[in-house]
């Protein structure tokens, strides 16, 4: 029959100090078994240990989250995250560890570990804004917008007295949700003008060569073309009230008066 | 007629994102029960409860985000909603029609609360104001001062006489309508107070807290009648039932207790939501309850009479 021994349980996921200090009780238990094997309650004597050890892994994670925070004052980020990590191997189900570690993630431009780091946080506990509030921050560097916008309004649910959720995190978060919206707008038009200058409607009917309604065809795809053009130099941009405009760069220059040459070689070749 | 607490119903995604709100009211013309709740997603959904199944009757688009409160006038015709966006819409439930928009300025509609006549609606604000809405002017007509916090909930005394606000600093502030002064400050908790509600003769004011409390208060001398312990987080959401007997509470432990009002003792628990319950309601005659919260669903429970 197997015998039971901790080594059993050492795979990659545990830590090696860990590892060690099991070994070590192991053998001082082995030591003293002949002579206390009859008094001891089996059960509550492991129970206890448990206990002590619970104790032990809490101590030292608040430990190991002082020192991380502490780090990341004085703007030494990945050794604080270091020591956060390995707060978290201790407690795994500490939100403030995920929270902070997030933060520093975000600073650091580790977009999308920040995200997830804040979600362990808003997992382990929901009703806490705070964590939302990260969990939207890091969303919106992601360019989740949307996702952004729906954690700042939990957020803001959960405390609406805070008045940054409102008038920074989430007005910021539409702001940009807007822009967005706008953006897309503009590219799905460019994008439709230009599959019409590829299969204009014109080109699809038989003409007459003599007759005027050649001529016709041949400006209606000309004007098309300038659309397009002019559509390709607008860009979205938005002032700092937030109002969005589109508007047309290269202005005065002569490009916006005659289309390019790539475009006239491509109508002829039609 | 049943003879004990039972589900009866539960319309799983209602909507697409957690319900933070849902009322429950009587057509006075027809007498048709309907229910309304609105969500995280920006919509506020209608729905029909007969033949004990409810049917879905509008989609009431229009918030352009999460809807924070809803409730239904006393003749059951119109819906007031109010939105993270500060406006405060109301809609026609014959139609589905949107009637008004008012836009309350930022940050100051949270819970919406219909008067006893159902002319105004009455909602909080940041600064710590209560501000009464004529439902036929679409406008802001008074004001009520607390000169204290964010005020989360809002009650109308079934008689008309009072208004009672909770705030986020956990401050009860009771008002004298007819005369618009401020009749009791009670300081019954120390964390914000999410619901509040009167029972139906008036007497009583129960309260809910983030600090997993539910108390009840004597209006008149603004005595504290009772502290009930049993929720093990937030508590949400209060309502009392149209019989004077019974409340029922919800909370952030995914459960719904009802309470006898006499005893306060707890006397049935369901644990049928996977999430938070933000909402909880009475039917017209207490003889059901509606819950629903985060995990999208509606639930309909069956009450002994």
């Amino acid at each position: 029959m197997a015998s039971f021994g901790w080594k059993r349980k050492v795979g990659e996921k545990v830590s090696k100090s860990v590892v060690q200090q099991f070994e070590a009780e192991e053998e001082k238990s082995e030591k003293d078994d002949g002579r206390v094997e009859e008094e001891v309650d089996w059960l509550h004597a492991i129970k206890r240990r448990r206990e002590m050890l619970l104790e032990d892994c809490a101590a030292k994670s608040k430990r190991l989250e002082d020192e991380g925070a502490l780090l990341a004052e004085q703007g030494r980020h990945w050794e604080a995250i270091k020591k956060w990590d390995e707060a978290i191997h201790l407690t795994p189900d500490n939100p403030l560890l995920y929270e902070m570690k997030s933060q520093v993630l975000t600073i650091l431009h580790e977009v999308f570990p920040a995200v997830k780091a804040a979600e362990m946080a808003v997992k382990f506990r929901p009703l806490w804004w705070e964590g939302w509030q990260t969990l939207g921050r890091a969303q919106l560097n992601l360019g989740e917008v949307d996702l952004a916008v729906r954690s700042f309004q939990v957020a803001i649910h959960l405390c609406p007295s805070e008045c940054t959720l409102w008038q920074e995190d989430l007005e910021w978060a539409q702001r940009l949700k807007k822009q967005q919206l706008a953006t897309k707008e503009k590219i799905q038009q460019e994008e439709e003008t230009k599959k019409q200058i590829l299969n204009a409607p014109e080109l699809e009917q038989d003409y007459d060569f003599e007759s005027d309604e050649v001529l016709a065809a041949c400006v209606a795809v000309a004007e098309r073309q300038i659309h397009y053009e002019e559509l390709r130099k607008t860009t979205v941009v938005m002032d700092a009230e937030g109002n969005i405009k589109t508007v047309t760069g290269d202005e005065g220059s002569e490009d916006t008066a005659t289309p390019s040459k790539e475009q006239f070689v491509k109508a002829r070749g039609l | 007629m049943s003879t004990q607490y039972s589900i009866l119903f539960k319309q799983e995604h209602a909507h697409d994102d957690a319900i933070w709100t849902a009322a429950w009211g009587k057509s006075e013309a027809d007498g048709s029960e309907t229910i309304v709740t609105g969500s995280l997603d920006d919509m506020v959904k209608v729905w029909k409860w007969s033949d004990e199944k409810l049917e879905l009757q509008w989609t009431l688009e229009g918030h352009q985000l999460g809807v924070v409160s809803v409730d239904i006038s006393h003749n059951g015709a119109i819906a007031a909603s109010s939105s993270l966006d500060a406006h405060i819409r109301l809609w026609d439930l014959e139609s589905g029609k949107q009637i008004k928009s008012m836009d309350a300025g930022p940050v100051d509609a949270w819970t919406v609360a219909f008067s006893p006549d159902s002319k105004y609606i009455a909602t909080g604000s940041h600064l710590g104001k209560v501000n009464i809405f004529g439902v036929e002017s679409g406008k802001k007509e008074f004001s009520l001062d607390t000169r204290g916090k964010f005020i989360l909930s809002i009650a109308y005394s079934p008689d008309g006489k009072y208004l009672a606000s909770g705030a986020i600093d956990g401050i009860i502030n009771i008002f004298d309508i007819a005369t618009g002064k401020l009749l009791h400050t009670l300081e019954g908790h120390a964390m914000p107070i999410r619901s509040l509600t009167f029972s139906p003769d008036s007497q009583l004011l129960v309260t809910a807290s983030d600090d997993g409390y539910i108390k009840i208060y004597d209006v008149q001398h603004a005595n504290l009648a009772g502290t009930l312990s049993g929720h093990g987080s937030w508590v949400l959401n209060v309502a009392f039932s149209p019989d004077d007997t019974h409340f029922v509470s919800s909370s952030s432990d995914k459960s719904v207790k009802v309470w006898d009002a006499s005893s306060r003792a707890c006397i049935n628990t369901f644990f049928d939501h996977q999430d938070q319950v933000w909402s909880v309601k009475y039917n017209s005659t207490g003889s059901k309850i509606i819950s629903a919260g985060d995990d999208r669903a509606i639930h309909i429970y069956d009450c002994p009479m």
